[in-house]
Parts: structure tokens; sequence; C-alpha cells
């Protein structure tokens, strides 16, 4: 794929959010909807540009990251962890399979209230749910990666004299790392989605909070900026991984 | 000997099940926290919430829409994100777009939408719609983009037109993958549903579970989470149960243990 491809493929992609912008500009122009219920784009990416300046609203953002990293640190450790063991051993797929097949379609923000009795409403209560919520996809596919592995490549390395510590940490894992980048990149999704939440249900600061606040007092632009941020902030977040991704499986044919 | 080995694999969830609410059971005897009651204190409490009236009318409620929302999710997501499987102008039309939408939480929209469609139905089941029509849109997109190009070439060759390969080849082919995204998308459509009812109480199950926080009727709560919990794990088995029989013909994946320890 040259660039030439690629920039037009960008074009074509901005071209139905450019057409969003238009009518939501446009909708306010003409007078359909009143500004008080939909502000004009304008003003509200305005509003987004002065509101990153200032410290609370930096603050924000910081208090929902940290809350948004913990958790999904965790998930990740746990989840590789909790993966490779279950795809290795038969005994522990035994008794992780039955637990994850109850847990993984449980909805966890059901949980959320347990959660905060338990607790409390601190930080531990947000990231223990975000570490719940992105956990599944990521040990579930962890599990998929390394259970699909080439048999012949183990017995490759057991020919070759390796150790099963070494089998799993040289071989199974590397070969696995595809679909947990895959299970990982759904987790961080899912991370974002669920902290947002968390933070709307019962919260003093993060960007959810701004965003009840906001919808207490009937502001609708300001509504629109902590949305707009945590947008934004997943966009950014993806691109890193991409990045990581596309670093860790440099040696990978085309996935 | 077989016969035992497949009862205890049916049994294992149930096994499960039971070992969690045991190990409930004792952290809340350990704890002795008021506010976390024992698992048998909350299963108590679940028939007298089953048994109310309203309660059951809420439950309709949250079902109705949740219905509406996945099944008009499902009917939109499947062809858009087939078409933009096999096509790159459509893929990359779409794909910025929603790469947008994506980390936004959907119920988190439920406030804006409020002001504009009021706190009926409409808003909730639309913000059902959308947390649900992301996945189904990313899988039925990986499955159609995974399809083999030489089915693709014999069907055009005997003269099925571009419609009718989506239809007749890309669509079965497609279909596995296509289902995972509506499993996924079956749990989305319940976590949405709770939420969206938590922001707009009105009516529904999350109504119920977070009223009962605010009042301090903590064995109401942990009550609806298990009634909540075994919705979405009922679904989730039924749901299977479908897709099994569906895709039966698809290899099964996901079964093999490494053997080198």
């Amino acid at each position: 794929m040259n660039a030439r491809v690629v920039t037009s493929d960008v074009l074509l992609g901005l071209l139905p959010i450019a057409f969003l912008i238009a009518l939501w500009q446009a909708l306010v122009s003409f007078g359909y909807a009143p500004v008080t219920l939909l502000p004009p784009p304008g003003l509200v990416f305005g509003r987004l540009l002065q509101q990153l300046l200032t410290d609370t609203f930096r603050q924000e953002i910081a208090a929902t990251l940290f809350r948004l990293f913990a958790g999904f640190s965790i998930a990740v450790v746990l989840g590789v962890a909790i993966g490779l063991a279950a795809a290795v051993s038969p005994a522990i797929n035994a008794v992780v399979r039955p637990i994850v097949r109850v847990l993984a379609p449980l909805p966890k923000v059901a949980l959320y209230p347990a959660l905060l009795l338990l607790v409390g409403f601190g930080h531990e209560s947000k990231i223990m749910l975000v570490a719940a919520d992105a956990l599944f996809p990521i040990l579930l596919s962890t599990y998929f990666g390394a259970s699909t592995v080439e048999q012949k490549l183990i017995w490759s390395a057991m020919a070759a004299g390796t150790p099963p510590r070494g089998i799993l940490f040289k071989v199974v894992l590397p070969a696995a790392a595809p679909s947990v980048l895959t299970g990982c990149r759904i987790g961080l999704v899912i991370s974002c989605i669920v902290v947002f939440l968390a933070e709307m249900i019962t919260s003093t600061d993060g960007l959810g909070h701004v965003l009840v606040t906001a919808a207490r007092t009937f502001q609708a632009v300001d509504m629109f900026v902590p949305l707009i941020t945590i947008s934004l902030l997943g966009l950014i977040l993806n691109g890193l991984l991409e990045a990581l991704r596309s670093y860790l499986l440099r040696g990978f044919p085309e996935v | 000997m077989i016969s035992g080995e497949t009862a205890l694999k049916r049994a294992a969830p149930f096994l499960a099940c039971l070992g969690l609410l045991a190990l409930w059971q004792v952290a809340s005897l350990v704890l002795k926290n008021d506010s976390f009651p024992t698992a048998l204190e909350a299963l108590r409490a679940i028939p007298s919430i089953l048994g109310d009236k309203e309660a059951l009318i809420n439950f309709a409620a949250s079902l109705r829409r949740m219905a509406t929302g996945f099944g008009l999710a499902v009917v939109v997501s499947i062809p858009l994100g087939l078409m933009m499987g096999r096509s790159r102008l459509v893929a990359s039309f779409f794909n910025p777009l929603l790469m947008v939408i994506y980390p936004v939480p959907k119920a988190a929209l439920m406030p804006i939408i409020m002001l504009w469609l009021g706190v009926g139905d409409i808003a909730k089941t639309l913000v059902i719609f959308l947390g649900v029509s992301l996945p189904v849109i990313y899988h039925s997109f990986q499955g159609a983009k995974a399809v083999e190009e030489k089915m693709l070439w014999s069907g055009a060759a005997m003269g099925l037109l571009a419609p009718q390969r989506l239809i007749r080849i890309v669509f079965p082919a497609a279909l596995p993958e296509i289902l995972t995204g509506c499993r996924t998308g079956l749990v989305l459509a319940l976590i949405t549903m709770i939420t969206s009812e938590m922001i707009a109480r009105q009516s529904g199950a999350g109504n119920i579970l977070f009223n009962a926080l605010d009042m301090g009727q903590y064995d109401t709560v942990f009550a609806m989470i298990i009634i909540v919990g075994a919705m979405g794990i009922g679904f989730d088995a039924v749901f299977e149960r479908i897709r099994a029989r569906l895709v039966r013909w698809s290899e099964p994946q996901f079964d093999i243990p490494l053997s080198f320890s």
C-alpha cells in the first residue's frame, strides 16, 4: 500500500466525521435545536481547549488516567498469568474454566454497589471494577493464543533440551503475543468505558464526575467536554498500544 | 467412565457457582461487616423481590428495552460490518468514525440523550443500540475480511451478483465470527441496560438495584446482584447453545491444553 492510497483512505475516513460536525452545526444554525440543548461545535471545542488549559480539569484527567492504568495493569498481569497457566496445565484449566464461564458473562457494573460497600468510595473500588471488567477479554485471548501454539514448536524446543519454564517464556508466550495484544486492546477500550461509568456513579473527581456535575446543572456545553476528552484519550491510548504492538511484533509475519 | 466425565464437565459451572457463593459466605462471616450480608441472607431476599408485582413489571420493562435495542443493533450492524469487510472504500469511510465512538461509554451519553428525548424508553433503547452495535460491527467486519477469495471468485464465475455473494457466501462464511460479536453484544446490552437505568432512575432492574443501595437495603442490593448476574449467565448459556447449533460445521476452537509439562 503506497502513501497516496493511505492519505486518500484517511481523507475518506474523515468525511463522515466532518459530515457529522457539519450536521451538528447546521442543526444549531437553522434553529432546529435550541442552543441550551445542543451547543454549536465551535463553542464545545473552544470550551474544551479552554478547559485543557486549566489546572483543575487536568487534575480530573489525571485522576481518571490513574484509575484507568492501575486497573488495566492489574487486569493485564492477572489475565496473562491465569490465561497462560490455564493453557499449559490441565489441572489449572479444569478449575479456571468453569469459574471463567460463570464470571465472564456477569455484568460487572452490577458488582459495583458491592465493591462500594466493601472497599469504600475511594480509588480502590473503581480500580477493582476496571480490573474486573478488563480481565476477561485479556485472559480469554491469552488462553486462546497460548492453546493454539503449534505443538511442533514446543516439541522442537523440548528436543533441544529447553526446560519447561524456558518453553513457557521463550516459545509459548512469544507465539501467543499477537493474541494477547488483541485482548489488551479490547481490555483498554473497556477500561476507558468502565472508569468513566464508575466515576459517574460515585465520585468526587475524574471525567465522569465532571459530566455528572454538568448534567445536574444542565450545562450542555460542559457535558460534551468530558465525553470528547474520553474519546480523545481512548484514541491516544489505542495509538500508543498500536505502536507498542508493532514494536513487539516486529519479527512476526503480517497479522 | 466417559459419561461420568461429561457429567462432571456439565456440572462444573454449577460447582463453580456454589464455590463462589461459599467463598462469599465465608468472607462475609469473617469480615462481619454490616453492609456485607452473607450469601444465604442475599439468597433469602430473592423470593421477596421476584414475588413483588412492581419489581416484575420493572424487569419486564428492562428486558423489553434490551431486546429491542439488541435486535435493532444486530439487524443494522451485521450488513454494515460485512460490507466494511468486503469493500476497502466502505471500511475506510466508517473506520475512523467507529474508532472515535468506541472508547466513549455509551451509557454516559444518557444525560445528553435524555435532554433531547426525555427519560423514557426511546433514550434507553437508543443507548443499548449504540452499545451493542460496535462489537457486532467489529466482529462482522473481521469475519467478512477473512472469507476466502476463491469462494467469492467461484461465486462470481457462476454469475452471482455482488449483493447475492454477500448474502449467500460472505454471510454464512463469517457467521461464526458474527455470532461471537453478538455474544459480546448480548453481555454489553445487559450492562448498558443496567447503567442506563441507574442514570435515568425511572423503571427497570438497575433502578431497583441502585435505589436499594441508596436506601441502605443491603440484602436487596446483593440479591439484585445475584439476579442480574444470573440473567447474564443465563442469556450467555442460551446464546451459546444456539450458536453451537448454528455453526456446528465450523471447527471447534479453544479446547487444546498444551502438552509439555
